[in-house]
């Protein structure tokens, strides 16, 4: 094994940030929220369509349809990522790290992604605040998560249901 | 004796947090935005455009990017973490042990919506400048961006890893940021905010002097 080699490098975007010109840090920050904001409609309008694709999901149950379960919850978190949309965020996360496990542990149940998605499309329905609401739908999703690791043989759905 | 000049602008040698009215220029640098998610892709390049940034370059994929990155001269990549097909981590790993210098030295930040527990590890050493979770707020992503450009952190090339220096306890963790072990610092420490001292005060406090009791 070779010994590790250590050096300084100044990149050139550490040179042109130096350049004199460009804009303050808040007027930046400003112009970049504007920019944001033209996208919000057309993302929560994507979300929507998101959570109508999972309840789908929900009702058919299909074989194998984990891997779509998470691909969307992901989805979800990369759209609302850049929107103040805590509530949103902490549920479709939740319901990540659920199929994330369940996928890895072949214990696969929908009852309880059913109920992730069902907060999802409350917590949206309600503009994405942050209320008494969604502090206790995080809270049930969370209890949720929490019993499906303590007993995940126990609670199940049949396997091999992914 | 050394004076600084007003802080207006944000410069490498100085690590402290941006403030409101601190100035940088991102408007002759280019930037590699890599996400499969189209829409994800035009939220990131709106805020990049609020930035400044003139020279943005949208890839769905990372064999589009690979490709690019060989081509153009690009100063910033942006890699969402969850690719399809060679991931983020993989990507940031080939730009790191397989292009030559000073391509592999480029500054990137990873983006990570849900860190799957199987890319975690893989994530963790691919060689990424940043790895940056999401939520983020353009504000965030900027004061990441700007530390980067005043990185004062080591390169590393080793057999098992090729990035920059993962240790961050002696400069302190980016504002904001907690750091990892009990004894890192509570914030960066950057240049001296104060005048220098000069040499004969230097030798002045490191002279022995005798003294009379």
């Amino acid at each position: 094994m070779t010994e590790a080699r250590q050096f300084k490098f100044q990149s050139s975007l550490a040179r042109k940030l130096e350049v004199p010109g460009g804009r303050s840090v808040g007027e930046a920050d400003r112009l970049a929220r504007e920019g944001l904001e033209t996208h919000r409609l057309a993302v929560m309008q994507t979300v929507d369509a998101t959570l109508v694709q999972l309840v789908g999901l929900c009702a058919e149950m299909p074989a194998d349809a984990g891997k779509s379960v998470y691909t969307l919850a992901s989805r979800v978190i990369d759209l609302v990522a850049y929107f103040d949309t805590g509530p949103l965020h902490e549920a479709a996360y939740s319901l990540c790290e659920l199929s994330d496990r369940m996928l890895a542990a072949d214990s696969w149940q929908w009852p309880s992604v059913l109920v992730h998605v069902q907060a999802m499309k409350l917590i949206l329905t309600d503009g994405c605040r942050r209320s008494r609401m969604s502090d206790m739908l995080l809270d049930c999703l969370k209890e949720l998560s929490g019993k499906h690791w303590e007993v995940p043989d126990k609670v199940g759905v049949s396997q091999g249901q992914r | 004796m050394e004076t600084r000049p007003p802080a207006t602008l944000f410069c490498s040698t100085d690590m402290r947090m941006a403030s409101a009215t601190d100035k940088f220029n991102l408007a002759q640098s280019m930037v590699l935005l890599i996400d499969h998610n189209q829409q994800s892709l035009e939220v990131l390049s709106s805020i990049f455009h609020g930035y400044g940034v003139k020279e943005q370059i949208k890839c769905g994929s990372t064999d589009d990017a690979m490709r690019i990155v060989q081509k153009r001269n690009v100063d910033l990549t942006l890699v969402d973490c969850s690719m399809p097909g060679m991931d983020g981590g993989d990507f940031i790993r080939w730009l790191r042990h397989e292009t030559p210098a000073p391509l592999r030295f480029m500054p990137v930040i990873m983006l990570t919506g849900h860190a799957a527990e199987s890319k975690v590890n893989n994530s963790l050493n691919c060689g990424a400048s940043f790895i940056v979770t999401k939520p983020l707020t353009p504000a965030v992503l900027l004061q990441r961006i700007l530390w980067l450009g005043a990185d004062e952190r080591e390169f590393v090339e080793s057999d098992t890893y090729v990035g920059p220096d993962r240790r961050v306890r002696n400069l302190g963790p980016p504002m904001a940021i907690a750091g990892r072990r009990a004894g890192d610092l509570s914030a960066h420490v950057g240049d001296a905010r104060d005048v220098n001292m000069n040499q004969s005060d230097i030798d002045m406090m490191m002279m022995p002097k005798r003294i009379s009791l």
